[in-house]
């Protein structure tokens, strides 16, 4: 168990963390999601020891680690470019943290190969034992250099944006290559990413940080419906999220009237879920807002309509699988739709205003 | 202006350039052939001959011309050259190493430490006699002129590497960290490897500066001369072919230098690229 307390770092004038406190248990998959310069980079550094915090402590079984060296934390890091060794073959990159690590190296080179062996096997790269790391594509070699943080048996696997580098084909394959190798070997990993989708697919829980600080954390479900804050909503990057204020029981945004969760009186924000809004014909009854269409962008298993509600773009996903597609023209006047239920309210800190019958994790 | 007049412009160019590079040379490889030992620097060429190649190498009979006094200053040049390039290597990789996180002062150390190369070397060579001379130590070719050796041929040694180290990527000594590998280690298992060609580089720099190195040693050297001087010594008398004969070798010399180095250097780049085309890739 690895316990982050008040870790806070500063880069001259800037704050990159700002007391960071976190429980990392024993083997759990751990997703931490963060905007570019939110400090989640950062954080991953301070706890393999790469960058030195101002204040706060890391403990990893009671024991303080935060003054160690990198080389004696026992905690394996796998980056963003894998940083392999050029001038080794796959085989030597594996072994090379066995073979000259301070603390109980390996000296016997059967034993060396064994556990190497058994590594690529499990990553998937038995017969590549001998290739060069120019020679090979760039999912493998982000299995190399998984195999070989993992074949040290770290206490802590900490993952910065592995999958960033991938294609979508690959990333989606690596997702769960990476889900199984956690699951047979047991070990936390620690995953830091930029991308909602594998922070919500991947982790049994999930951090969000933004702006240095630890805004969220939860189950990956609990983060999707219910963002505790309005940043969050932001992060997450699937909902529409409106400005405005109370007026008689209904979210006045710009002119439209807006049914309101209950026992939401001193809502300043209002976000409404991506797919939870459907379009309809400006002068439908059930219309909410008016909006006028901009684009559409087919993605596959559903299209993303984008609009120009009465303040700022509005996004609207529609699945495929439950309607065919609709085609709008530009400029085209349409209404947009939802059930009251679906949407969230936050106050004026951007706090979540929990209603009594908020529906539960879906 | 049209495309063949400007062709014929830069071909002319380009012709007195070459003229001007291995003119200089090409004259001395002719003269050295010169007949001997009457034949003097001068043109045409009586009979060509390799009577002045013979006379450098001691084989000719003896004449008038005094041989060359090459033997023990052209040991002293290449021992001074050798432990030149040897301290000034490690010397300017440790220092590029330090470069590469930012410490306070750094800039001023910087310059502190170029100024060995901007500095005139008679200057320089005056100086450390003069130092030499009021501390009362001996001045000689293995003392204080190789201390300014030392002192002008590593800011280069140093410049080398930090250019190296300016393409170096930290993440893979961060990762070999990470690993549990101590930082020294890391160094010689992983760092060292991967600068290797550069070091190479610094070290023929540092060797064929510190060889031919002519105003610090004039004044520094103390009574055993090094290579060059013994030359400059010669011919401030009279010159004969000799010296010419000999500057071909010494040439062919360092040519045989640059082809080690570059066969070393293609090893060492094939190695790598066997093991991983294009040495670091950004993968971003």
């Amino acid at each position: 168990m690895m316990e982050l307390e008040g870790l806070t770092k500063f880069y001259g004038e800037t704050c990159a963390l700002r007391g960071v406190s976190l429980t990392i248990e024993d083997d759990e998959y751990l997703t931490l999601l963060g905007p570019s310069g939110s400090g989640k980079s950062t954080l991953l550094r301070l706890i393999a020891g790469l960058e030195q915090p101002d204040s706060g402590s890391i403990r990893l079984n009671g024991e303080d680690i935060a003054s160690l060296p990198p080389h004696r934390r026992g905690l394996g890091i796998v980056q963003q470019n894998y940083a392999l060794f050029p001038h080794m073959t796959v085989f030597e990159n594996v072994a090379f943290g066995l073979r000259w690590r301070e603390e109980n190296p390996v000296t016997e080179e059967a034993e060396i190969t064994k556990r190497v062996d058994a590594m690529l096997d499990l990553v998937g790269l038995s017969g590549f034992e001998n290739r060069g790391v120019g020679q090979i594509s760039g999912g493998q070699k982000q299995r190399v250099s998984l195999a070989r943080t993992l074949v040290t048996e770290p206490r802590v696997c900490l993952l910065d944006e592995p999958l960033g580098a991938l294609d979508a084909n690959l990333r989606e394959r690596m997702t769960l290559e990476l889900r199984r190798i956690r699951d047979t070997l047991g070990v936390t990993f620690m995953h830091v990413t930029g991308n909602e989708h594998e922070a919500l697919g991947m982790g049994d829980r999930m951090i969000v940080l933004d702006g240095g600080a630890a805004v969220m954390i939860a189950p990956p479900e609990q983060v999707f419906d219910r963002p505790q804050t309005v940043r969050v909503a932001q992060v997450l990057n699937a909902y529409n999220i409106l400005q405005g204020r109370v007026h008689e029981g209904r979210f006045d945004h710009a002119g439209s009237m807006l049914p309101l969760p209950p026992n939401s009186e001193g809502a300043m924000h209002y976000a409404i879920r991506f797919d939870a809004a459907t379009l309809v014909p400006p002068d439908d009854p059930t219309a909410l807002i008016r909006a006028t269409f901009i684009t559409s962008e087919f993605t596959g298993g559903g299209v993303t309509y984008f609009l120009r509600g009465p303040d700022g773009v509005f996004e609207v996903e529609r699945h495929l699988s439950r309607a065919d597609p609709q085609v709008y023209k530009g400029g085209q006047e349409l209404g947009i739709s939802w059930a009251a239920t679906d949407a969230l309210a936050f106050d004026s800190d951007g706090e979540l205003i929990v209603s009594s019958n908020m529906r539960g994790a879906a | 202006m049209n495309q063949p007049a400007l062709r014929i412009l830069l071909a002319v160019y380009i012709a007195i350039f070459i003229a001007f590079l291995y003119g200089p040379f090409l004259v001395m490889g002719i003269i050295s052939f010169q007949q001997g030992p009457e034949g003097g620097p001068q043109f045409p060429i009586i009979e060509w001959s390799t009577f002045w190649y013979k006379h450098v190498l001691g084989l000719a009979p003896p004449t008038r011309v005094a041989p060359l006094p090459i033997g023990e200053a052209l040991t002293r040049s290449l021992t001074l050259a050798f432990a030149t390039m040897v301290v000034a290597t490690v010397l300017g990789t440790l220092t590029a190493q330090a470069f590469r996180t930012q410490f306070k002062g750094s800039g001023f150390v910087f310059y502190l430490v170029v100024l060995g190369m901007m500095v005139p070397g008679v200057l320089l060579g005056l100086g450390m006699s003069l130092v030499a001379n009021q501390l009362g130590v001996q001045r000689t070719w293995w003392g204080t002129a190789f201390v300014l050796h030392v002192v002008y041929t590593f800011p280069f040694a140093f410049l080398v590497m930090l250019a190296i180290f300016n393409r170096f990527d930290q993440r893979v000594e961060e990762a070999a960290w990470a690993l549990g590998v101590t930082p020294m280690r890391t160094f010689r298992k992983v760092t060292f490897p991967i600068i290797f060609p550069g070091v190479l580089s610094a070290m023929l720099f540092a060797f064929t500066l510190s060889y031919d190195e002519f105003p610090r040693t004039l004044f520094t050297g103390g009574p055993d001369v090094t290579m060059p001087i013994a030359i400059y010594g010669t011919f401030s008398v009279e010159i004969h072919p000799n010296l010419f004969a000999f500057g071909v070798l010494t040439t062919l010399f360092s040519f045989t230098l640059l082809t080690i180095y570059g066969v070393l250097m293609t090893a060492s780049i094939r190695r790598s690229q066997a093991k991983a085309s294009g040495i670091q890739e950004d993968i971003e």
